[in-house]
């Protein structure tokens, strides 16, 4: 090597930043994918819609005055045991002191646990 | 005569190709990651659109009144089925832009029995025999119904939906 030639350095410099800084987003954008992936999965995996649906049907039987209907509940409770998978336990009561009506709402799928206490005064 | 004076821009640029090499194996090995991810989007928008087609069947128009969801399961004209349909099919394949999107479904009902079993019928569609479909449910009450085997009374019913895009 007869003579280094030294000039241009910043050149060089600069293209190992630039190259540096696109490989460090390359790793970013694979990270972001594997997030997005977990994230529907896990919202997928949560039975939010289940658990809407029950409560507005059981607060829908309570305006309709069938929350004490055993036979309703009954089906309720069977059919999402074996088509959701869920364990599911309604129940209500009245506080004739406080003038309070209870209703309780149980729901179990193994994953997700929903627990719930209404109170209404009439 | 081989001249080399330029010593350090040919390690630069055997650096840079080496570089360029990872990230484009990186880039790529990304968006095959990206494919499986694409799917549960899709997944977790239909269910949510199966449900929220759902439940605005499943609201009445005012208080005490039948949903058309209640309606329509009770009903003893033997087409209800394509009538659902017809209602079902207008909320999820409707787009702003105005053409219809290509959603297909069916629907089953599973109830309780006389003898207490459950038993689940066909309301609308055929059997849906391939992968990739979402299912949604929906509870709905309702004050008996003339399709055969289901108890004439008081009952709650769940309302499922198979969609997939066809």
């Amino acid at each position: 090597m007869a003579r280094l030639n030294d000039e241009g350095q910043w050149i060089v410099l600069m293209g190992f930043v630039i190259s540096i800084s696109i490989f460090i987003l390359a790793i970013i954008v694979s990270q972001s994918a594997l997030v997005g992936q977990t994230t529907s999965e896990s919202v997928l995996e949560f039975s939010k819609n289940d658990i809407q649906d029950l409560r507005s049907e059981i607060m829908s039987l309570k305006e309709r005055g069938l929350v004490n209907d055993t036979n309703l509940k009954d089906d309720i409770v069977s059919i999402a045991l074996q088509k959701q998978n869920a364990v599911i336990v309604i129940e209500n009561r009245t506080d004739s002191v406080s003038r309070t009506e209870f209703i309780s709402i149980h729901f179990n799928n193994g994953i997700t646990i929903y627990n719930e206490t209404y109170e209404e005064n009439y | 005569m081989v001249n080399d004076i330029g010593q350090l821009y040919t390690i630069e640029g055997v650096a840079a190709g080496i570089l360029m090499i990872v990230t484009a194996y990186l880039v790529i090995s990304s968006t095959t990651v990206i494919t499986p991810q694409d799917v549960h989007i899709i997944d977790m928008q239909l269910e949510q659109l199966g449900n929220d087609a759902l439940a605005i069947m499943d609201t009445p128009d005012s208080w005490m009144d039948k949903s058309m969801l209640q309606t329509q399961i009770e009903s003893s004209d033997p087409n209800r089925g394509a009538l659902f349909a017809q209602n079902f099919s207008q909320i999820i394949n409707s787009t702003t832009s105005g053409e219809w999107d290509s959603m297909k479904f069916n629907a089953t009902i599973t109830h309780r029995d006389v003898n207490g079993d459950l038993r689940t019928v066909n309301f609308y569609g055929p059997e849906y025999l391939r992968e990739k479909a979402m299912k949604v449910s929906r509870w709905v009450t309702i004050d008996g119904s003339s399709i055969p085997g289901m108890r004439n009374e008081n009952q709650v019913v769940l309302f499922e939906v198979l969609i997939w895009r066809g």
